[in-house]
């Protein structure tokens, strides 16, 4: 008799504290085979200078030896870090105004639709030609990238708010700033959290896109000269640490939602 | 209660009342208002400031004369192009390894971890590297865009795939369904709504995607055009074509809502 109970397999994440072995070798073998087919496909076929693995290893500790790695580190990453930091806060205050005051959502929706169905990049060219090629052009797209999704995350969460906290609250005759700040804000946490989540992603791809386009000093430019330059390797180092910083931020940002809003997590 | 307070109480509840019984007028208002604000805001800022930040009349007339005779339709053309392959591209592959990711433990485990790396790293960070290994031509742009808009759709996927109830699978074996008539009456019906949000953040993000590709690689397309105004610092030109790219992104993203509520408009009526 046919069975379909075994079509869909577990997630293989869940297996891997206690499942099968060749699970848990698998992803080591898949990544060894693709760093080898990687390797031999350069060393064959394409010149001497185009990025391998074993290059980039070497690559490591001359490109970290340099001061100019750790000014670009700073830059790039204190742009983001201080862009996430004002647009989550920007992002909040509005999202939460909006969740709560029909007229702000009416008044600021289209906007804040537009805006958010707007590739970012397509705003470069305009923050660059209104203040220059500047660093501060990076801040202001890193701004824009993480305030949308928080105001809409935030907005949303808001509005979802179960009315019998909304009612505790007025029998115990809480005020406009007692509800915003009280009530709407600790129960939208899960949703804001979400939204700093894709604000980062976004803020640093954003960033690295105003780098390259208005050449303003930081890792994603230096990606580029590199590249440039011919030395694959060192620009390939600099990625391998822009992808550590993105999925350690991935991570570091699941766990503070647990640790901020441990009955959401699943 | 003082006289002051049962004053302001009932002046509150009046607004309240107010607000409910003209919530149509309100929303209306409000609407009108907010554009009219900010289209008057732009007028006065852009006879004001002059070249960095013509005004919107300016502004909506560039448009026109390059919509008519300039290189915006050509350009479109261009990136439309680039964006159907890369969507085309995103839904099959997307929906057939995000399938295979869910069938398979093993071939899940091996490259899960990777794909989510992959995911995670911004991909405009590999342009340099995917140019050298493939060059600038049509074949890098379209890696690009992928790279940058398929995860959606195979995340989604993989996750609804998974989620399939075992009993709907055990209700099919016990009525004797062919593998075929398995995935006709389980398999796709329960993970189309699935596919259809992934499919619709990736019509959003394609149109990432293919800016970033025609922005890196060797401008081409609408970028270009975009990129052209910046270098002759002409304020209205690069306005002009902003809020162009802005009109089909909103138009981009309600056709992917509408398709989204189309396609899954059961569900509306079976969980309510």
């Amino acid at each position: 008799m046919a069975t379909y109970s075994s079509w869909i397999d577990t997630p293989a994440v869940r297996s891997w504290g206690s499942g099968l072995p060749r699970e848990r070798v698998a992803p080591v073998v898949a990544g060894a085979v693709l760093l080898v087919i990687w390797e031999v496909w350069v060393r064959t076929r394409l010149p001497d200078f185009v990025a391998r693995p074993s290059g980039i290893v070497m690559a490591i500790p001359s490109t970290m030896a340099d001061l100019e790695f750790w000014f670009d580190v700073t830059a790039t990453l204190g742009a983001i870090v201080k862009g996430v930091a004002i647009g989550s806060a920007g992002g909040i205050l509005i999202g939460i105004a909006m969740g709560r005051v029909r007229e702000i959502d009416w008044f600021l929706s289209t906007y804040i639709r537009a805006l958010y169905a707007l590739p970012l990049i397509a705003l470069v060219p305009i923050v660059i030609l209104w203040v220059g090629y500047q660093p501060a052009a990076r801040l202001i797209i890193i701004v824009i990238s993480v305030f949308l999704p928080v105001a809409v995350t935030t907005a949303d969460g808001t509005r979802a708010i179960s009315k019998d906290y909304l009612d505790v609250g007025k029998i115990f005759g809480a005020r406009t700033h007692n509800v915003w700040f009280g009530i709407a804000l600790p129960s939208s946490l899960p949703f804001i959290v979400a939204g700093i989540e894709l604000g980062f992603a976004r803020g640093i791809t954003n960033a690295i896109a105003v780098e390259v386009l208005a050449s303003v000093n930081g890792m994603g430019m230096s990606v580029f000269t590199k590249s440039n330059e011919l030395n694959e390797n060192a620009s390939l180092v600099y990625v391998l640490c822009l992808a550590i910083f993105a999925v350690g931020i991935r991570s570091l940002m699941i766990r503070f939602r647990c640790w901020l809003a441990p009955w959401s997590s699943r | 209660m003082t006289t002051a307070e049962r004053a302001a109480y009932s002046l509150e509840s009046q607004l309240a009342r107010f607000r409910i019984m003209n919530a149509w007028w309100i929303r209306l208002t409000c609407y009108t208002l907010s554009i009219v604000l900010l289209l008057g805001a732009w007028q006065a800022l852009g006879n004001s400031f002059g070249v960095l930040f013509v005004p919107f009349t300016t502004t909506i007339g560039r448009l026109w004369e390059m919509l008519r005779s300039g290189p915006l339709l050509p350009g479109l053309a261009v990136s439309g192009e680039l964006y159907a392959v890369t969507l085309a591209i995103n839904i099959v592959v997307g929906v057939s390894v995000g399938l295979l990711l869910a069938r398979s433990k093993l071939v899940a485990a091996a490259f899960e971890p990777y794909i989510y790396i992959l995911y995670a790293t911004p991909t405009i960070s590999l342009v340099p590297f995917v140019s050298v290994m493939l060059g600038f031509e049509f074949g890098s742009r379209v890696l690009v865009a992928v790279l940058i808009s398929i995860f959606p759709i195979l995340i989604g996927v993989t996750e609804g795939a998974r989620s399939i109830p075992r009993q709907h699978l055990d209700v099919a074996a016990i009525f004797g369904s062919s593998e075929s008539q398995l995935w006709r009456d389980v398999i796709v019906p329960y993970v189309t709504p699935y596919a259809m949000s992934g499919i619709k953040q990736s019509i959003a993000l394609s149109m990432v995607g293919t800016l970033v590709a025609e922005f890196f690689l060797n401008p081409d397309g609408v970028a270009a055009v975009l990129l052209q105004g910046t270098t002759i610092v002409d304020s209205g030109w690069v306005l002009a074509v902003t809020i162009f790219i802005c009109a089909i992104a909103v138009v981009l993203v309600g056709v992917g809502e509408l398709i989204e509520w189309y396609l899954v408009r059961w569900r509306h009526t079976a969980v309510g």
